[in-house]
Parts: C-alpha cells; sequence; structure tokens
C-alpha cells in the first residue's frame, strides 16, 4: 500500500492541478465592474457631428451659452419654426437646433427632446423634395443620439430607424453619409438596438453603399457603423449578419486609409471576442496574414485594434492558436512586447500568454522565435499591466511546458524576474507567481534538483519574499507561500533516505 | 432575556467575575456568559452596559465582550442555526455607530472593531444606509466624532488591499466610491486648512493629524485595487497636499520620545506608501507628480535621524525610492554621479549601520534579533530597505555603485584596523556590506566564484573572516564573530570546498559561545553546510571527512542546549538532527548517551510544549537515531523502546496533544524494525488506539492510521487470535474514515491492510457490511479520490479472494451488482488510478477478473468482458487521466473543520512503499498474455472470436505484443 509520503505527495499534485483548470487560455478580457476611467484607445461607441458647414458663419453668442435661459427661449423659437408650415422657416429651425447640438461644450440634447422636436425631426426625414431639411434633420437626430442610451432609445422610439435604413439609399452623398453615421450611433448603443438595425435589414442597405468611387470620408463613417454592428455581447450578432458583413470588412481592412483600417480592425476585434465559434468564422475568411501585417503598421489606432483581435484569437482553442502562429504572429509579436506604448505591450503579452496556455510545441515556438527574451524584459521593465500579463504567461508556460521548456525559461532569467514580483501590490498576481514558481519546483523535482533551485531561490532574494507572504492577509496567498515553504524550504526538503 | 434592571444586574456582576485573576472565580463566569449568550436581547444589554453602567471598567469590559460576542456569532453559516436573533441584529446596526462615536476612546475601538465585523457580513447590501450615516458626520466639525468614522471606514476599507479582484468586490467598491470620495476629499482640504488655523495649538494640530493619517490610509485602501476615476480626476488636489505634508515639520509635533513613532512620522510613513502605489501601479498617470516626490522623499531622508521611532518612516521613504530607481523611465532622476554618490553615502551607509538599538536586541533579546536578520522577517527595517534600494540602484548603474562601496568598504576596514576596539562597528558595516551587496547567485556572467566586482568573495574570507573564526578567544566581539560566521552561510557555495572544510571546526567551536546568537549561527551555518549536495548528489561533506570532529560537534551540540537562553534552541536541535543524517553509522557508539538526553530533554518540553520547531527536530532526531542504530543492528530496537516507552507513556496518558502524533510515528517506525510477532507491550496498547476521542482529532489520523497498519502487518494473527473481540471496533475506524470527504483514502490504508494481512476466517463474518458500507458512501457523494481508493481496494480483494469471490460478494448484495461495478465503475474510471502500486494491483486484478471468472465468460456479462480487457490495455498504455470535475478541487480543505492541530509528519520516520503484490507478477503484461493463453487453452475458440469482434485495432496490436513477449498464442 502506499505510505503516507507517497500519496501525500499525489494528493498535493492533484489540488494543484485542479486550481490550473485546462480554460487558462480563456482568461479574456471579460466584461466587468471597472473604477477607471472609460479606455482612450478603444473604439469609439457614439460619436457626435461637431463639425461646420463650409461657408457658415461661427455660432452667435447666444448659441454657445450655458444660461438657460437664452437656451430655452432659442429652443422655443426653434420649435415654433420647425412646426411653421413654411418649408424655408422649418429649414431654418432645424439649422438652429443642429447647430446647438453641434457645440462642443454641453449640448442641449435632453432640452431638444423635452421640447418635442424629434417627431418633427423623424418626419422631416422623409421630406424627399427638401435635401437640406432631410440633412439638417438626420444631423441633428444623429447628435441627440449620441448621447446616454436614453437619448438613443428617444430617437429610435420615434421612429427614425426605418427612416434612415431608406436615406442611406438617398442620391445625395450627405445624407446618406449622415443616416450611416445616425444607425452608427443607434448600433453602437448595445446588443438590442444593433439586433433591431439588423433586424431592418440595415446591412444590406449599407453594404449596397459600398462601391469603389465612394469617397474616403463616406467610407470611414460606413467602416465605423459597420463595427458597431459587430460589436457587443450577450448576446452577440447572429451569425448570419456576421456572415453578410465579414467579406466587406476584409475588403475594407485592406483599404489604404488608416482610419478606415482601424475600424475594420476593432470590427474584426469584436468579432473574435467570444466562443471559439465565433473565432472560426473570422480564421475561415483567411484574414490572418492580413491582420499579423497590420500588426507591423506605426498608427497606434491600427496596431491596437489587430493586436486585440489577434488577442482574441490565440484564447481560442490549441488549431486556432496554431493558424496564428503559422500566419507569423510570432514574429511580430517581439516588436510589439518592446513597443513605446505600454498599452501596445500590455496586450502583446496577453496574447504571449495565451499562446503559452497551449501545448508543449506551441510553447516551444516561443522558445524559437525569441519571444522569452522579450517577455523576461517585461517582467522586469514594463509598467503594472503589463507585468501582470507576463506573470500569467510565465504561470502558463510552465504549466504546460516540458521540464526542457520550464529550465530554458528559468535560464533566461525569469525566475529571478517573477521572484522579484512578488512584491506586487496585487494579491491575484502574487498568486499566480507562486503557482509558476510551484510549477517550476515541480519540473526540478522531476530532475532531481530541488536543492539547487532552492539554492537559487534563496541566493536572488526569493526564499526571502516567500518567507514574508506566510504573513500575507490573503488567505490564499499565504497558504500558497506557506505550501511552498513547508514543501522545499523546511527542514524535511534536503533529506534522502539513504 | 428582558431588558430590565434585573437582568442589567446579573450581567454586571458576571462581567466583574470574568476580570478576576482567581480561575476558581473567572472560568465560571465566562462559562455562564456563554450560555446566555444566545438568547434574545443578550447583545443589548451588553450595548446598554458599555453605554450607561457607572463603572468605567464595566463599561470597558462590556464593550470588549460585545465585540467578542459579534466575532464569534454574527457570521450566519450556511445550514447552521442564525445565532443572533432578527430584531437583535437590527436593533444593533441602527444604534452601533452612534454609539461608537459618542463613547470615549477606548470603547470606541472596541465598537469600531464590532462595526467592521459586522461591515465585513452585511455592507453593503444589508446595511445600505451605512455609508450615508457616516458621510453625514463628516459635517458635523467634531474631529472626535470623524475619526471615529475615519477609524470604522478604514477597517471597513482595508480588505481591498489584499482581496482578489472579483465583480462583487468592485461594485462594493464602485458604491463606497461614489458616496465617500468628494466627500473624503472635501474633509481632506478641510482638515488641511484647519491646520493651518491651528497651527500653534498642539492639540488640535494633534487630532487633525490623526485624521490626516486616517484619511492617508483611505486613500492607499481606495485605490488599490485600480486608479478610480475619481482619483485620476482629482489627482492633483490629493499629490499637491501629499507633497506639501511630506515636506512639512512643526515643532509642536515632535516627540520627545525614541522609540514610539509621532503623528507627523505616521502620516508621512502613509504617504510614502500612497506614492509608492502609484509609482508601481499607475505609472503613466503618476508620471507628471513622480520626480517632486523623489525629490521630497529623498530630502527627507537626508535630514530624519537614527531613532528607532524613524524606522517605518525611513524604510517606506527608502522603500519609494528603490521601487522608482529600477524603471526605466525614472533612470535619470539617478544618473547623476553626484547624485549616486550622495544616495550612497546618505542615505544607503547610515541606514546599515548597527544600532545602539540592534546592540541591545543582540545581547538581550537574541531571538528575535535572529529572527530579523536570519529569516528575512527584516522587511521594514532600514537595513532592509537599503539593501533594496542598492539591487534596485545596480539594474541600472551597477559600475558606479559597486565603485563606491568597494571605497566604502575598504575605507571601514582601514578604519577597524587602526583600533579594533573602538571600531568594530566599522567592520562590522563592511561585513554587511558585503553578505548583503555582494552577488550570491552565480550567474553565467559571473562564472562560478571569483570575480565579484565588489570584493573577491574569497579573498575577503582569507583575510577578514578567517582572522575572527579563529580568534582564539571565543567570547570577544561576539557581533563580528556572528558576522563572520553568517558570512559563511550566506556565500556557502561560492565559497571552494577546501574553505569550508576548515570553517566546519572553527564553527563547531563557536557552538561554544556564551553569545547565544553567536553559538545559533554557527548551529545554523554547520547544518546549513550539513545539506550541501556535491557530485552524485551526495552529500558535499563526507562522513569520513567530519570523522575527526565528530566527537566534538556531537558533545558541543548537546553542551550548547545547556546554556541560559537556548535550551530549547530549534537550531541547536536542527543542526543535531542533520548532524546525526549527515553522519549515519558514525554515530552509532554514542546513541547510547545521546538517546538518555533526547529522552530527558523530550521529557522536559512534554510538561509544556513551546516551542514547536524544536520538538519537532527532536523527534526527528530521535527517529534518525532509531534508524540507524538499527539498520546496524536490528535487535538493539529493545533498548529504544526501553528507553522511549516510559516518556511516552507519559505523554499519552496526559494527553499532550502536540505530542501524541508523533509519539504514534515513532512507534510505527519501532514496529515495523521488528521481524518476529508482535511484542506483548504494543498488544497491551492496541485496544485505546481504537477509542473514538483519539480519533476526533485531524491531526492524529495519519499517523494513527499507519501505526494501526503497522499492527497488521506484524501481528495480524495475533490479534484474531487473541483481540478478535476488537476487530469490530477496528472496523468502527474504517467506517468512521470512510464516511470523510477528506479522510477517505486513510480509510482504505487501513482497509486494505486488514484485507492483506487479517487471516480470512477472521473477518468473514464482516466482509459484505464492508462492501455495503462502501456503496453507501458511492451514492451518497462520489468523488474521484473515493473512487480511484474504491478501485484499489476492489481489485486487491480479488487478488487476495479471487475473483469468484469478489463476483459473488457483489451479486450477494443484489443481483448483477457485479456487472454494474465493472461497467459503471471499472470501465470508465480505471484509467484514473495513480501510482505504480496501484495500477500493478488494477492490472492484476482486472486479469483475474477476465481470466478466472467464469460468470465473465458465460452469463450477460460476456459483453463487458472485452471492454474490459480494453480498458486494461488502455490503463497499460495510455496516460494517466488525471482530470478533476471543477466541483471536487477543493475537498480536503474544505471537509477539513477549523483549525486543529495540523498533522506533522516526520521525515526520518518515512515508511517504505509496500508493494502487496511485489514479486508474485514482475510484468502484469506477461501475467494478462500468460492468463489469457489459459483462457483460451480451457474453452478453445472463444476468446480469439471475442477479440476479433470487438476489440478495436490498435488495443489488439498492443496484445499481441504482450502474447508474443510470452511466446504464448491464442487458440
Amino acid at each position: 500500500m502506499p505510505t503516507e509520503n507517497l500519496s501525500d505527495k499525489r494528493m498535493s499534485k492533484f489540488k494543484n492541478k485542479g486550481k490550473e483548470p485546462t480554460k487558462m487560455r480563456d482568461r479574456r478580457i471579460a466584461e466587468c465592474v471597472e473604477l477607471r476611467k472609460a479606455h482612450k484607445v478603444e473604439g469609439i461607441m457614439k460619436r457626435r457631428n461637431i463639425s461646420s458647414v463650409g461657408d457658415e458663419e461661427p455660432l452667435s453668442p447666444e448659441y454657445n451659452t450655458d444660461n438657460k435661459q437664452v437656451i430655452s427661449e432659442a429652443i422655443q423659437e426653434i420649435v415654433a419654426n420647425v412646426n411653421n408650415e413654411c418649408p424655408e422657416k422649418q429649414r431654418q429651425g432645424c439649422q438652429a437646433a443642429r447647430k446647438l447640438l453641434s457645440r462642443e461644450r454641453n449640448p442641449p440634447l435632453k432640452e431638444i427632446v423635452e421640447a418635442g422636436l424629434l417627431t418633427r425631426f423623424v418626419e422631416f426625414l422623409g421630406r424627399n423634395d427638401d435635401p437640406t431639411l432631410q440633412f439638417e434633420a438626420a444631423w441633428s437626430l444623429t447628435n441627440v443620439a449620441s448621447g446616454t442610451s436614453w437619448h438613443t432609445q428617444q430617437v429610435v422610439e420615434h421612429g427614425a430607424v426605418p427612416a434612415f435604413i431608406a436615406l442611406l439609399a438617398s442620391p445625395m452623398l450627405n445624407i446618406s453619409e449622415q443616416a450611416v453615421w445616425a444607425l452608427g450611433n443607434i448600433a453602437g448603443d448595445g446588443p438590442s438596438y444593433r439586433d433591431a438595425l439588423i433586424d431592418c435589414g440595415v446591412i444590406p442597405a449599407l453594404l449596397a453603399r459600398l462601391t469603389p468611387d465612394a469617397p474616403v470620408g463616406y467610407l470611414r463613417n460606413l467602416t465605423w457603423t459597420l463595427s458597431n454592428l459587430c460589436r457587443n455581447k450577450n448576446p452577440f450578432p447572429r451569425f448570419s449578419a456576421v456572415q453578410q458583413m465579414l467579406p466587406s470588412i476584409i475588403q475594407l481592412l485592406h483599404h489604404s486609409d488608416k482610419s478606415i483600417l482601424s475600424d475594420a480592425c476593432w470590427a474584426i476585434s469584436y468579432l473574435t471576442d467570444g466562443p471559439n465559434e465565433r473565432i472560426d468564422v473570422v480564421i475561415k475568411t483567411g484574414v490572418l496574414p492580413r491582420l499579423v501585417e497590420l500588426l507591423g503598421f506605426e498608427e497606434l489606432a491600427v496596431v491596437t485594434p489587430a493586436l486585440r483581435s489577434i488577442g482574441n484569437i490565440v484564447s481560442g482553442s490549441d488549431l486556432q492558436t496554431q493558424a496564428a502562429i503559422d500566419a507569423g504572429v510570432l514574429s511580430a509579436l517581439p516588436l510589439l512586447m518592446r513597443h513605446p506604448k505600454s498599452s501596445v505591450q500590455k496586450e502583446a503579452a496577453w496574447a504571449v500568454s495565451n499562446i503559452a496556455a497551449g501545448p508543449c510545441q506551441q510553447i516551444q515556438q516561443l522558445i524559437t522565435c525569441g519571444l522569452l527574451a522579450p517577455l523576461v524584459d517585461l517582467l522586469r521593465n514594463g509598467d503594472f499591466k503589463t507585468q501582470r500579463e507576463a506573470v500569467w504567461a510565465v504561470t502558463n508556460y510552465t504549466s504546460g511546458g516540458t521540464v526542457d521548456q520550464v529550465v530554458h525559461l528559468v535560464k533566461c532569467g525569469a525566475l529571478e524576474a517573477i521572484l522579484n514580483l512578488l512584491q506586487a501590490k496585487d494579491a491575484k498576481t502574487v498568486l499566480v507567481i507562486l503557482d509558476a514558481i510551484n510549477n517550476i519546483f515541480l519540473a526540478a523535482e522531476k530532475l532531481g534538483e530541488v536543492d539547487k533551485l532552492c539554492l537559487l531561490v534563496e541566493e536572488v532574494g526569493g526564499l526571502d519574499r516567500i518567507e514574508f507572504l506566510q504573513n500575507h492577509e490573503n488567505n490564499a496567498v499565504y497558504r500558497a507561500a506557506q505550501a511552498l515553504i513547508e514543501k522545499y524550504f523546511s527542514e524535511v526538503a534536503g533529506y534522502r533516505c539513504t | 432575556m428582558e431588558l430590565n434592571d434585573g437582568n442589567l444586574q446579573t450581567l454586571t456582576e458576571y462581567l466583574q467575575k470574568t476580570l478576576s485573576p482567581d480561575p476558581a472565580v473567572r472560568r465560571p463566569a465566562e462559562k455562564f456568559l456563554e450560555s446566555v449568550e444566545g438568547n434574545q436581547n443578550y447583545p443589548i444589554l451588553l450595548l446598554t452596559l458599555l453605554e450607561k453602567s457607572q463603572d468605567e471598567v464595566i463599561r470597558v469590559c462590556a464593550a470588549v465582550t460585545f465585540k467578542n460576542y459579534i466575532k464569534r456569532n454574527w457570521r450566519i453559516v450556511e445550514d447552521e442555526p442564525n445565532k443572533i436573533s432578527d430584531p437583535d441584529r437590527t436593533a444593533i446596526k441602527a444604534n452601533i455607530v452612534n454609539l461608537m462615536l459618542t463613547s470615549p476612546e477606548q470603547i470606541q475601538k472596541q465598537l469600531s472593531d464590532a462595526i467592521s465585523i459586522l461591515g465585513r457580513e452585511d455592507f453593503p447590501q444589508k446595511w445600505p444606509d451605512l455609508l450615508t450615516e457616516m458621510v453625514n458626520r463628516f459635517q458635523s466639525g467634531d474631529f472626535h466624532i470623524i475619526n471615529g468614522v475615519l477609524r470604522t471606514a478604514h477597517s471597513l476599507f482595508k480588505r481591498y488591499r489584499h482581496e482578489f479582484k472579483s465583480n462583487e468586490l468592485w461594485s462594493e467598491i464602485k458604491l463606497v466610491l461614489d458616496t465617500f470620495a468628494q466627500p473624503l476629499t472635501e474633509l481632506f482640504k478641510a482638515t488641511i486648512d484647519l491646520c493651518q488655523t491651528h497651527a500653534t495649538d498642539v492639540n488640535a494640530l494633534k487630532v487633525l493629524f490623526s485624521s490626516l493619517t486616517l484619511i492617508s490610509k483611505l486613500f492607499y485602501s481606495l485605490n488599490f485595487q485600480d486608479l478610480p476615476e475619481f482619483f485620476e480626476d482629482n489627482m492633483e488636489t490629493w499629490m499637491t497636499h501629499f507633497h506639501n505634508l511630506l515636506t512639512l515639520d512643526n515643532k509642536l509635533l515632535q516627540t520627545e520620545d525614541e522609540e514610539e513613532a509621532g503623528l507627523l512620522e505616521l502620516l508621512k510613513s502613509q504617504i510614502c506608501d500612497n506614492a509608492a502605489l502609484y509609482a508601481q501601479k499607475y505609472d503613466e498617470e503618476f508620471q507628471p507628480y513622480l520626480p517632486r516626490f523623489v525629490t521630497a522623499i529623498w530630502n527627507l531622508l537626508v535630514t530624519t535621524g537614527q531613532e528607532v521611532k524613524y524606522d517605518l518612516l525611513v524604510s517606506n521613504a527608502i522603500q519609494f525610492l528603490a521601487s522608482v530607481c529600477e524603471r526605466p523611465h525614472y533612470k535619470h532622476l539617478f544618473e547623476d554621479q553626484n547624485v549616486l554618490t550622495s544616495i550612497c553615502e546618505k542615505v544607503i551607509v547610515p541606514n546599515m549601520e548597527f544600532r545602539s538599538a540592534d546592540e541591545e536586541a543582540f545581547e538581550d533579546n537574541a531571538e528575535e534579533y535572529i529572527i530579523r536578520d536570519l529569516e528575512g522577517s527584516d522587511i521594514d527595517t532600514r537595513r532592509r530597505a537599503a539593501c533594496d534600494l542598492v539591487r534596485g540602484l545596480c539594474k541600472f548603474f551597477e559600475g558606479p555603485v559597486t565603485g563606491i562601496f568597494s571605497g566604502y568598504v575598504s575605507s571601514m576596514l582601514t578604519e577597524y584596523a587602526k583600533n579594533p576596539g573602538v571600531n568594530w562597528k566599522h567592520k562590522d558595516a563592511a561585513i554587511y556590506l558585503v553578505t548583503s551587496l555582494a552577488s550570491k547567485a552565480q550567474t553565467q556572467k559571473h562564472g562560478i566564484t571569483q570575480a565579484n566586482e565588489l570584493v573577491n568573495l574569497c579573498e575577503f574570507f582569507v583575510n577578514h573572516i578567517l582572522v575572527d573564526l579563529k580568534s582564539p578567544s571565543v567570547n570577544e566581539f561576539p557581533v563580528l564573530k556572528a558576522d563572520a560566521i553568517k558570512y559563511v552561510m550566506t556565500f556557502r557555495s561560492q565559497l571552494p570546498k577546501e574553505q569550508l572544510l576548515e570553517a566546519v571546526p572553527l564553527l563547531v567551536a563557536h557552538l561554544q559561545a556564551e553569545s547565544i546568537v553567536q553559538h545559533t549561527y554557527a548551529a545554523h551555518a554547520l547544518e546549513r553546510l550539513f545539506t550541501m549536495r556535491g557530485a552524485n548528489n551526495a552529500t558535499l561533506i563526507t562522513p569520513a571527512e567530519m570523522a575527526p570532529f565528530t566527537e566534538q560537534l556531537l558533545n558541543n551540540l548537546f553542551k550548547a542546549l545547556a546554556i541560559p537562553g537556548s535550551s530549547e534552541n530549534e537550531y541547536m536541535m536542527k543542526a543535531i538532527m542533520r548532524s546525526f543524517s549527515l553522519l549515519q553509522e558514525a554515530i552509532v557508539p554514542y546513541i547510547p548517551t545521546l538517546i538518555g538526553q533526547l529522552t530527558h530533554k523530550l521529557l522536559l518540553v512534554s510538561k509544556n510544549p513551546s516551542k514547536p520547531h524544536f520538538n519537532h527536530y527532536l523527534f526527528e532526531s530521535l527517529c534518525l537515531s532509531i534508524r540507524i542504530t538499527c539498520k546496524a543492528n536490528r535487535d538493539t530496537v529493545g533498548s529504544f523502546e526501553e528507553a522511549l516507552f516510559p516518556v511516552f507513556t507519559e505523554i499519552l496518558q496526559n494527553d499532550v496533544q502536540e505530542f501524541v502524533p508523533y509519539v504514534f510515528q515513532v512507534m510505527s517506525l519501532l514496529l515495523e524494525i521488528h521481524t518476529s510477532s508482535i511484542p506483548s507491550s504494543y498488544m497491551a496498547l492496541f485496544p485505546h488506539l481504537l477509542q473514538p476521542v483519539l480519533w476526533e482529532r485531524t491531526g492524529n489520523i495519519p499517523p494513527l492510521v499507519r501505526l494501526l497498519q503497522a499492527y497488521l502487518e506484524k501481528g495480524a494473527t495475533t490479534i484474531a487470535s487473541t483481540a478478535a473481540d476488537k476487530i469490530p471496533g477496528l472496523l468502527g475506524v474504517f467506517q468512521k474514515l470512510i464516511a470523510s470527504k477528506a479522510n477517505d483514502h486513510q480509510g482504505f490504508y487501513l482497509l486494505n491492510s486488514i484485507v492483506e494481512h487479517m487471516p480470512p476466517d477472521s473477518i468473514t463474518q464482516y466482509r459484505k457490511q464492508i462492501f455495503i458500507l462502501l456503496f453507501q458512501r458511492l451514492q451518497s457523494s462520489k468523488t474521484t479520490k473515493f473512487v480511484k481508493s474504491f478501485m484499489v481496494f476492489i481489485n486487491l480483494y480479488c487478488v487476495k479472494y479471487g475473483a469468484i469471490a469478489l463476483q459473488e460478494i457483489f451479486d450477494d448484495i443484489q443481483p448483477k451488482m457485479f456487472g454494474m461495478v465493472v461497467e459503471k465503475i471499472i470501465i470508465p474510471e480505471v484509467q484514473k488510478v495513480s501510482g505504480q502500486v496501484e495500477k500493478k494491483i488494477c492490472a492484476v486484478g482486472i486479469t483475474k477478473i477476465l481470466t478466472e471468472c467464469p460468470a465473465m465468460m458465460d452469463t450477460e456479462y460476456t459483453k463487458l468482458w472485452t471492454p474490459l480487457l480494453q480498458a486494461l490495455i488502455g490503463l497499460f498504455e495510455l496516460p494517466e487521466d488525471d482530470s478533476i470535475p471543477d466541483d471536487e478541487h477543493f475537498i480536503d480543505i474544505e471537509d477539513t473543520p477549523g483549525y486543529q492541530t495540523a498533522f506533522s509528519q516526520l521525515a526520518f520516520a518515512g515508511k517504505k512503499e509496500h508493494d502487496p503484490i511485489g514479486d508474485a507478477v514482475n510484468n502484469p503484461k506477461i501475467l494478462l498474455a500468460q492468463s489469457l493463453h489459459k483462457l483460451s487453452t480451457a474453452c478453445p475458440g472463444r476468446v480469439p472470436s471475442m477479440l476479433s469482434t470487438s476489440l478495436p485495432a490498435e488495443a489488439l496490436q498492443f496484445l499481441q505484443g504482450y502474447l508474443q513477449a510470452a511466446t504464448v498464442q491464442l487458440v
């Protein structure tokens, strides 16, 4: 029968195994409560049109004030004009509203809605006889829809959606463009309006305007609106819609305009931020080589979403990850890990952590393509968010890698670097590091080199840090530290039955 | 319990009694209070007393009792009764904040603690108005009240500093930020303004500065998990004020006390922490402010004195610099040679000096000194912080920094040489610099031992360390001696073996030093040297090399245990253990004397076990004595029993809980050494081992199971013949263990020993019941661990009693049950069995089921025959399936009730792996081939036809391989 010694060892292995479910790769950027400011580099959900039309005079002072009295009077005048039967007056009122809604600071969205103007504006959208009026109304509604969810809801509930979709086909490019924009704002509000738009047939209507002769500005808006139609989870946009849009998005991904590229990349990143079936649909289009190519671009606006897409894809199945590797992603990552922007470093480290969660063949490719040196650099010099991802990479690597691979990683200086990070002010990171240390010890056990590893850990000051963690307030951390100490650094260690 | 004067009076009397020094008065009163605390209104009575009692002592006592009551009872545990009635809960929450705020400080602190316990459970969902209630008090303008609120908030929010990110936690923080961040900021600004207004009023300042410190602590907690939007937007306000406060000094707030940190120091330390937090985690956003903080903190360090009261401030401040200087984009702040030199001179060197406080600790508080210096709990000390700073600086400026320090080292050594008696501290500082700063790791760049840029380690050893070690007056300059010993320990893997061997006898001599630190370090250094491994993984230092010093070593180690202050010195005892382990048979001649000393020590410490490590090594040393001596001559086991049993009996009789598990382990070791039958002295103890009370303690279970296994191995027949009436008791233990998810594997160990060793007749009548119990557990909670153990057990049973017996016992419980077990358990789960021996048992057992069980060939079980064979081939050929269902990961932890003495396993009492099948089967694959061959000759044609119809080609191919290897053919 087994002795206590052996069986206990086995049981601890059993437990550790359990702590790291094979789903580590699934550690996505989940939808969750945020304390931080909304991220500046993310794709934009809604936009207000604050450009001014070429020959227009600057806003008169009365439009630029926060004085409630003045604004309320201005709105009363707008209401009067808009409700007037005279087209000239209507145009005038509508334009005045648009100007108010387009000013840089504190546009009175709520006041315009409460003045009951939306019904009229939506009505004006159908006035094919008066393109100017259509345009002004479309612009105003676009800007109202760019507000909060409540504002968007007002626009939708006034029946603007079918009207805008109809306007997409307008022969007047500026009107069609404004409709594209408004629909983008509505789609960006969330999954339910996005799906409502899709139900109304917005996709074919948009794609019909995607022609070689369309001007760049128009295409930018169109791409952005398409990206919003790909956006948001719970639920995801349905497969048929995705299938409809994908070929065009791929096409846009080859455009030369950076802003179009950026939004097309964001679209891909939304589509890949989901379960593996979602990722599959994207991979099947053969887009990977182009994405990898975009990783090499200079513009942050392109690199960020391209990298996010790649990161999502390598968080998928082993096969999907392999597809990304085969497309050359590993030769692009080292540069990004040394990118001047820490946000890029962080995303790159995240991608590496997901690849490191794969089978040992993929880990081998990380070694072959020279990713360990930049990874260790990030552990040493990255900012905290990057270090955190790099630590995950080490833990994933050490739990799936072969003994030789683990040894190689230690030789590259990763052990010393993570031991140093045991001072991090984040309990989770500390725990993940302790896991990695444990994995490295398991490898050392297989080689019979526990003593040597103990000495190494002690010499680089790691033992002190682990011992100190036995006082950590977080139970899981203190238990993990204690387990390491007891297993490898207590008296029993170093003894062999003779 | 009614809320009336009578009850208040009674309660007052009992509270009074709980303060009595006389246990005869105190204990019954405590018992009484415990017995009534379940009653409704009890907490309300306490609150009434702490508010209204005339007696100050009773008020405080009621507050403490209340807090402890809350601590024990507030939490609602699933499946357990709610221990506090809902009306009481509501009443407590409605009143406690106000009560806390209006109470004097002593009571306020207790209530504040109680609130944080309540808050931990109820906040925010079940206590929605707590935050607003607190925020409203900020308006009161009364800083006694405000500080109460701040202190409570601190105890509520400080967990944000160590908990894992979760949506639940972050939602709570978000809620707190929404309500609290703005008012806190306003309060911060207002408090700072008030400090200006009251700049000359010391009492007002004291209160205001405690508020500022608490506010700074809250800032730390609220900003810990991530940088909140609010604080990002208000960074200017906070950082500007923090910066000003760092540079502020006020004579009125300076304290006379040298030890206790004053308000200014506490506040500034916290601000350093806050700045370090931002620098580490929110680098990007904090960048514009950082240089200012570097300058301010740097100035602070240069102007702060050596007194102990500044320790926390100084170490936090240095840690801040340390964390900043190694970030690539702040490198330029430190680059200048003058800056580096002055950091080294003015910050690092002064903080590495041996201060008079260190000297006092060295002499009078050796234990604490050692813990701090040796075990890394010096994390908050100046020395440690200074070392970290040097390490940080070396990242980018290794050359210049090393240059500066080498200069220092030599100049300090020169100073020392001029007048050692006066300047010995200079040498201490020099050695400290070298031991903390010299690179200890053998990097490829540095080659093996030489070429350390700071100093040449070997030369330094020869020129400066050996002198002290060799000094004929062992007790002179104990600090330098301790330094020298520590040097050997620290650089043990860098120094060549000859130098270590030169040091060994010197270290042995230092074991006799009067200074506790010194002889402890000597013991520790020897212990470390003895664990070092050389070529072929043998110990670096061999017993032969130790031969000339063996006697001296053992003598000095044991003599040191007689030095006052070291009678339970764990380092000494560990060194004894390690020496035994290294020297092996060389210690045999000394054992007769030493065992007496060890048992005597054991007897002494068992009166009042207080040093767990010491005791552990003591038992390890006993085990080693036994193993080593009995390895040379088994017959000596009797003399050990003679020496140890009297003490063991006393330990067991007095139920010395800490020692009981150790005693069982040593007894197991002794019993296992016996070759013939079990001695009667053990049999006399047997009934006692089955007492349920012993099995209640978690820590006893593994060693007791092991001991019972030893009984079964050595004395199964004796038990069957002379103690058959104890068999139900033995099975009762099994039944209890099997019922627990945490201990079921222990139950199987026991059961397997019973099956393996007990004469079959003696347990016939119990067999069916055993199987029924196992089935009940399978039905009620089937875990992977249980299934694995179960599988090993049934296969062992099969090996021992035969396949037919196994099939019959199942089918006897319920018709067709055997088929179910094969189909639902063995076939799908056998791949999970782990361990060489376990796999072998299963392989042999399954082979028997396949080939020696007629029912498998002739009944409806036949359809299971090929799948079972396939599973067996899988067991041979496929990797182990170590997956576990998600809900089982932490079974053992959840199942362990509370904190009980953990099982302390003795390494040197370790047991060899036991293979019940042994040499009877060398290669289970060959056995399978031979058994199949035999089966096929008994019923020609059937086996090949079953194989060809349903065994997958791959499995068949493996099987062909086995048949070939066994040179048999199926017919």
